[in-house]
């Protein structure tokens, strides 16, 4: 069962929304219903559904819906039709027809939320602010302490109780800021654009802790960004908006790989795509046979290959079940030497090097850089031969992101905008 | 039609017509009346009541008085309460007249108490300062009406903060109450303050109650706008936090609204104090008291330097009460 979803949620501003939502169920589109009526569309007819831990990132520039969908979810913005559910205890709890003190009750316990400027209180102690949400529910002081101490310390910021906000650098407050979510335990956290207001150094850093941070604490996660970089480094899932609609969601890869509209497309064209694009992605897939004549050292590859691939002048000879066993260059066999996921740095320069399908692209351009010129090859998790990456797949990967099926866009269509 | 902003420029060109005309008008049709009615329709015109507001009033003011007659008498009392309560404990720290070259000179306790705490507040020179504008005035012979001022300012002062600050709560919370209540302040503030002294006297008799009174009505609106304005200018996102964790209507307003909202605050309970200072001293006029009645006998009298006497005192008591309450919104 998801841990917390969304279906069909529509948020209209304004008097009157019946109005705007028979004209958008007619099929007008956001701007047209706000010609005809004056009022404004936030989100339109948004569904997901999010297993628990997972960490979902809702992307879109300004003004496309995202901070109001998120606030849909806690009812900071009281959603104008659909339903929004939360996974309680192993039920199903409707957010959007609690009443008030359900309601405050769920945002007490169950779902937290982080602000782009921080939001902090400037007249409470860091502790004071991080234990705030435990004050409200009514928890003791020795035990708010306490748990305060302790979160602090998770993110990092254990010497700084006493000291006010104002005290702190921006990444310092955004992590009180984490801190005080953290401290409620609320299964849910609500994160609206929480490092947008950061410098673009500590950003990365903030964003690398809340990476570590999920392998210590495992919370579900909404994460708001305008920042596709940022969505495809952190994010599981990413949903991407425009105009109050969801226009595509999916993992990073798929998007980059895949994106469904023009739009999304334009948003990914200067995404840097080496952190996302998998080996297998962009692996050249060679055609294998088994009949083929060559003079294989058997003492290097330890058995007798049955399967055989070529490209160029190597030749990769493979077991029957498909694994490599060496490549055979210039009438020389080498050995393969297989790396796991997070490889070592390898100096050898006379070996053959294989390298997991799930790696990223940047991953493959490490090992690419370190070790000889010959093309690195691919395998499946099970190690059975994808493919080859040599210079050229990994700079076409690069620049056309995996897309093969994809034409460059006619230059007409671009210069007449 | 497309949208709002088409509509919204044509408000304003009607608008524009219709002040241009308003303007406009007198100028063109003077000189035409002018010549069929001669200058005497110009004297004419405004000069009779036509409608009998003040008669209105009048009796208005007379049915109020002896209807709630007793709702006035209790309010009187506990006002002369509150003003004798501050007044006798003013006049119960002593005041030693030691003889400095065969000359007494008095020296009040309250003017050395006063050190420290301007110290504490805001610096040694503004106690220093407080010391010597009390022990001046004292030496002036105005020591009991500068006990008197003293204590019918924190009166008026401490009844409208009473009043108020609730009133800017509200107003803060609430959009209808903020346009109920900005209209009354509008009244209260820009109506000629005599004019309200004069029902004063009819409800509340004469004396220090009245005075109280038309001071409470002068010094409120400050409060009342600051703290509203305070609440309204609580970041938003602050806000949303205090809801995102769970808060109540009451948890809202006494863990984030009010605690943002105190610099404000402070600021407005300043204003309002200083407003209740300069009002105190007019009140005199309906037999207030204080360092104002001073002022009003030396004007019936033509005596220029005891009115100035008078007034000088007035100023150190601003002074002393303006930086005893300054600072006290800025601390943290």
């Amino acid at each position: 069962m998801a841990a917390i979803g969304a279906q069909h949620v529509y948020k209209i501003f304004g008097e009157k929304p019946e109005i705007a939502l028979d004209l958008l169920e007619q099929g007008k589109s956001k701007a047209e219903v706000q010609q005809e009526t004056g009022l404004v569309t936030g989100v339109q007819d948004v569904s997901f559904e999010l297993d628990s831990g997972d960490l979902f990132v809702i992307m879109g520039l300004s003004g496309s819906g995202k901070s109001t969908l998120l606030r849909c979810i806690n009812r900071l913005v009281e959603p104008t039709r659909g339903q929004i559910y939360l996974e309680i205890d192993q039920k199903r709890v409707e957010i959007t027809s609690l009443s008030r003190k359900a309601l405050r009750d769920v945002r007490e316990k169950q779902i937290a939320m982080i602000f782009q400027h921080f939001a902090l209180f400037p007249y409470r102690t860091v502790i004071s602010n991080v234990t705030f949400g435990l004050e409200i529910q009514g928890v003791g002081k020795k035990e708010r302490t306490r748990k305060g101490r302790e979160v602090l310390e998770l993110v990092g910021l254990g010497g700084w109780a006493r000291a006010y906000p104002s005290q702190l650098s921006g990444g310092m407050q955004q992590r009180v800021g984490l801190a005080r979510a953290l401290a409620n335990e609320a299964e849910v956290l609500l994160m609206d654009e929480p490092f947008s207001a950061l410098d673009p150094l500590i950003k990365v850093n903030m964003q690398d802790e809340l990476l570590k941070l999920r392998e210590k604490v495992r919370r579900t996660v909404l994460f708001v960004t305008h920042d596709l970089d940022e969505a495809l480094k952190i994010g599981d899932r990413i949903a991407i908006m425009e105009d109050g609609q969801i226009i595509q969601s999916g993992t990073p890869e798929e998007i980059i790989v895949n994106p469904r509209t023009e739009y999304v497309a334009k948003f990914v064209e200067h995404a840097d795509a080496s952190g996302v694009l998998t080996a297998g992605t962009i692996a050249k897939v060679l055609t294998v046979n088994s009949n083929m004549s060559v003079n294989v050292d058997t003492q290097v590859t330890g058995t007798e290959p049955k399967l055989f691939a070529e490209e160029l002048d190597i030749t990769y000879c493979l077991s029957e079940d498909g694994r490599p066993l060496g490549c055979i260059k210039d009438g020389k066999t080498f050995p393969i030497r297989t790396l796991g996921e997070n490889p070592e740095t390898v100096d050898v320069k006379d070996v053959f090097i294989a390298a997991g399908a799930d790696i990223p692209l940047r991953q493959i351009m490490d090992i690419r850089l370190n070790t000889s010129e010959n093309p690195i090859i691919i395998v499946s998790k099970n190690g059975v031969f994808k493919g080859i990456i040599s210079t050229h797949e990994i700079l076409r990967g690069l620049l056309e992101k995996g897309r093969k099926d994809i034409q460059h866009k006619d230059n007409t269509r671009e210069s007449g905008e | 039609m497309p949208g709002k902003a088409r509509k919204r420029f044509r408000v304003s060109r009607v608008s524009t017509y219709f002040i241009l005309i308003i303007f406009l008008a007198p100028v063109m049709w003077e000189p035409v009346c002018a010549q069929e009615h001669g200058a005497e329709l110009f004297d004419k015109i405004g000069t009779q009541s036509v409608i009998p507001l003040d008669a209105w009033i009048d009796t208005g003011i007379d049915w109020i008085a002896i209807t709630f007659m007793d709702f006035f008498d209790t309010i009187t009392l506990i006002i002369t309460k509150i003003n004798t309560g501050i007044l006798t404990a003013l006049q119960f720290i002593p005041i030693y007249v030691p003889k400095i070259a065969n000359t007494p000179v008095a020296l009040p306790v309250l003017a050395v108490l006063i050190i420290p705490y301007l110290w504490w507040v805001a610096s040694l020179w503004t106690g220093l300062f407080g010391f010597a504008g009390l022990w001046f005035t004292a030496n002036l012979g105005l020591w009991p009406q500068t006990l008197e001022t003293f204590s019918l300012t924190l009166t008026a002062a401490f009844i409208a903060l009473l009043l108020g600050i609730p009133a800017g709560i509200f107003a803060g919370k609430s959009d209808l109450v903020e346009n109920i209540v900005r209209p009354i302040l509008d009244f209260m503030q820009t109506l000629p303050v005599f004019v309200y002294l004069i029902p004063a006297v009819i409800l509340f008799g004469l004396g220090a109650a009245p005075g109280v009174v038309a001071t409470v009505i002068f010094a409120l609106p400050p409060a009342v706008r600051l703290t509203n304005l305070g609440i309204r200018e609580v970041p938003g996102e602050l806000v949303e936090a205090g809801e995102a964790f769970g808060c109540t209507y009451l948890k809202l307003l006494f863990k984030v609204q009010l605690p943002m909202a105190r610099p404000s605050i402070m600021a407005g309970v300043n204003q309002t104090i200083m407003l209740s200072l300069s009002m105190v001293v007019i009140a005199a006029l309906i037999g207030a008291g204080g360092l104002g009645s001073e002022v009003v006998r030396s004007i019936q009298r033509m005596l220029v330097g005891k009115g100035f006497v008078a007034g000088i005192a007035v100023v150190f008591v601003a002074i002393i009460l303006d930086r005893s309450t300054r600072t006290i919104g800025q601390r943290q």
